[in-house]
C-alpha cells in the first residue's frame, strides 16, 4: 500500500517534520502516482495555519486578571526560597540577604502577630448617629446609624489590612499596591487596593449589600470562600438569606446596576447618600422603610395597623427631625402617628 | 508550517530570574489556550478544563526556578495536564484509567475553515463525525500535532508513545477523513 507511504509522507511535511531525504521520496512517489496529489491538496486544507490558532482567544486577557486574583498570594511572593546553584550575581546575593531578612521579620510578625492581630480599636456609630474617621493607613471610612468599626491600631503596617464590620459603613480605601485592604462582616467578605464603595451588612436586615463607586473589589460570601466575585464601578452586589435564614440553602446572590434615583429635581445615589446627611428612599414600602427610619432617627417604630405598613414612599430626608419627617409623610398617604420620646406608633 | 516559539527562553530566563510578572503573562496567553483546548478534549467541561490550566501554569510559576533545566517546556506542561487530568478523571470513574487510550477524547474541529474548503455545513458535520470516530489516541495524536503544532517527538513523549506510533495515528486520521471527502466529491 504504498498509499500509506504517501500519507505518512505529505502528514509529516505538513507538520514541519520531513526530511530532505523524505521530502525527494515524497516526490517520487507522486511522480508515480500522479492522482495522490489530491491526497496534498486535502491536506493543505485541512491543515490549519499555526497563527491562526493563538489569535482566536479573545478571552484570555479576562481568563490571565481571574488567573492573577485566584493566585495573588503565589504570585506576589517575591522571594526566592534558594540561591541558584553557580549563580554568584549581584542580584542572587541580595535575594539571599533580602530572604534571610524576610524570615527573620517573618518570625518578628508571626510572634507579634500571635497577640497583636487582635482587632483591638472600635469605632461605634449609635442610632440616630453617623461618624467619619481616617484611619490610620489613610483610609476615610463613613460610619452610618448603629454601626461597629473593628481594626487593628497597627493597621498601616500590616501585610493585610483587616477590619470587620457590623451594620454600614463607606469606604474609600487608601491605595497601597502591596497591601490589600479586606472587610469582613457576617456573611460576606470584599476586598480591595485603593477604591470607594459601600457595604451594608445590618444582622437584622436580611441582606448583606455592597456597591462600588470607583476602583474595582473582590467579593466572596464567606461561607464559599473560592467562590471569588469582581465588581465593576456602579455595580452593586446583594446577598438575600432565605426565610428560614440558613445560608446553605435559598440564597439569591444578586449583582445590580447602581441608577441614580431623582427625586425633586436632583439626582441622588440612594445607596450612599446617607454619607452627606441625607435619607434617599424610592419607592419604598413603610414596612421596608421601618429598620432605616429607626437607625436614622434613633426611635423605634410599631405598626398598629396592616393597612399602613404597604404604603408606598419616594423622599429624600436631610436636616428634619422624626416629627417632621412623619410630618411630610403624611401628606402623601394617610395615616396618623404618636410620637413619645422614641417611640412611635404608627396608625 | 510551525515553529517553536524562540521567545520562551527569554520568558523562561526572565521569569526564573527576576520574578517577572510581565513575562509570566506572556508565557501564560502562550501557553493557557492549547492547554485548555488540551484539558477541554480529556474532561469534556470547560470549568474543569479551565481550571486545570490556571493550575498547570500557576505550577510553572511556583517551579520557576527549576525552569530553565527543562528543555522543553511546552512538554513539560502538556505533561503536567496530562496528569492533573488523569487524577482528575480517575476521581470521579470506578474503574482505574491509567492510560491515555481509556479516555474517552473530545475533539472540536472549530479550526477547519468552510470557505477554504468550499464545504458546505453537511460536509463539515460529516468531517467531524469521521474526526470522533477516530479512536482515543488518533485523536490526540492529530489534534495535537495539527492544533497546537507539537512535534512529533513532543506528542510522542506527552502521550507516551513512539514516533513511529505518531506517524501510524496520523496516517490513520488522514486516510479516514480523505474517505469522506471521496465519497462527497468522488474523487479518485
Amino acid at each position: 500500500m504504498e498509499r500509506s507511504r504517501v500519507i505518512e509522507l505529505l502528514a509529516r511535511k505538513m507538520a514541519g517534520e520531513a526530511t530532505q531525504r523524505e521530502l525527494e521520496e515524497l516526490n517520487e512517489l507522486i511522480a508515480r502516482y500522479p492522482d495522490s496529489v489530491y491526497y496534498e491538496e486535502i491536506l493543505k486544507q485541512l491543515w490549519p495555519n499555526a497563527e491562526e490558532i493563538n489569535t482566536d482567544y479573545p478571552d484570555i486577557d479576562r481568563i490571565y486578571e481571574c488567573h492573577k486574583l485566584k493566585y495573588h498570594n503565589e504570585l506576589t511572593d517575591r522571594v526566592m526560597e534558594i540561591p541558584a546553584r553557580n549563580g554568584y550575581s549581584y542580584k542572587t546575593i541580595s535575594c539571599i540577604a533580602l530572604t534571610v531578612c524576610f524570615l527573620f521579620f517573618m518570625g518578628l510578625f508571626y510572634l507579634h502577630s500571635i497577640d497583636k492581630n487582635a482587632l483591638d480599636t472600635q469605632l461605634i456609630a449609635g442610632k440616630g448617629m453617623r461618624k467619619n474617621i481616617r484611619l490610620p493607613d489613610g483610609t476615610m471610612v463613613w460610619l452610618n446609624a448603629d454601626s461597629k468599626l473593628s481594626y487593628n491600631s497597627d493597621i498601616a503596617h500590616k501585610e493585610v489590612r483587616i477590619v470587620h464590620l457590623i451594620g454600614e459603613a463607606f469606604f474609600d480605601v487608601a491605595h497601597h499596591q502591596s497591601q490589600p485592604f479586606i472587610v469582613n462582616t457576617d456573611k460576606i467578605s470584599v476586598r480591595v487596593l485603593g477604591t470607594a464603595f459601600n457595604i451594608k451588612a445590618y444582622p437584622v436586615d436580611k441582606k448583606s449589600v455592597a456597591t462600588l463607586l470607583r476602583g474595582s473589589i473582590e467579593l466572596s460570601v464567606n461561607e464559599q470562600p473560592q467562590q471569588k466575585i469582581i465588581l465593576n464601578p456602579s455595580e452593586k452586589f446583594e446577598l438575600s438569606e432565605g426565610e428560614n435564614g440558613m445560608l446553605k440553602t435559598n440564597v439569591t446572590l444578586m449583582i445590580d446596576h447602581v441608577t441614580p434615583v431623582r427625586i425633586g429635581g436632583n439626582e441622588y445615589i440612594e445607596e450612599v447618600s446617607w454619607k452627606s446627611n441625607t435619607l434617599v428612599f424610592h419607592n419604598e414600602s413603610f414596612e421596608d422603610l421601618k429598620p432605616r427610619l429607626e437607625r436614622w432617627f434613633n426611635v423605634k417604630i410599631d405598626f398598629h395597623s396592616a393597612q399602613s405598613k404597604s404604603y408606598r414612599f419616594t423622599g429624600v430626608f436631610k436636616n428634619e427631625n422624626i416629627k417632621e419627617a412623619l410630618t411630610a409623610m403624611q401628606l402623601i398617604k394617610p395615616f396618623t402617628f404618636n410620637l413619645k420620646a422614641h417611640d412611635v406608633i404608627i396608625y | 508550517m510551525p515553529k517553536p516559539s524562540p521567545d520562551l527562553t527569554d520568558l523562561i530566563c526572565d521569569i526564573a530570574l527576576y520574578n517577572s510578572e510581565n513575562a509570566y503573562e506572556k508565557l501564560f496567553k502562550y501557553l493557557f489556550p492549547a492547554l485548555y483546548r488540551f484539558c477541554y478534549c480529556l474532561l469534556k467541561s470547560r470549568e474543569q478544563a479551565e481550571e486545570i490550566a490556571n493550575d498547570v501554569m500557576i505550577t510553572l510559576w511556583k517551579n520557576r526556578l527549576k525552569l530553565p533545566e527543562i528543555q522543553n517546556i511546552k512538554v513539560y506542561s502538556f505533561v503536567i495536564a496530562r496528569n492533573l487530568c488523569l487524577n482528575a478523571i480517575n476521581k470521579t470513574s470506578r474503574k482505574e484509567l491509567v492510560f491515555l487510550e481509556d479516555v474517552d477524547v473530545q475533539l472540536v474541529l472549530d479550526t477547519l475553515n468552510p470557505e477554504q474548503l468550499l464545504i458546505n455545513d453537511e460536509l463539515k458535520k460529516k468531517l467531524e463525525q469521521a474526526t470522533h470516530a477516530l479512536p482515543s489516541r488518533c485523536k490526540l495524536v492529530f489534534k495535537l500535532i495539527k492544533e497546537d503544532g507539537l512535534s512529533y517527538k513532543e506528542t510522542a513523549t506527552i502521550l507516551n508513545i513512539s514516533t513511529k506510533t505518531v506517524d501510524a495515528h496520523l496516517v490513520t486520521a488522514v486516510k479516514k477523513l480523505t474517505a469522506v471527502l471521496k465519497a462527497e466529491f468522488n474523487l479518485m
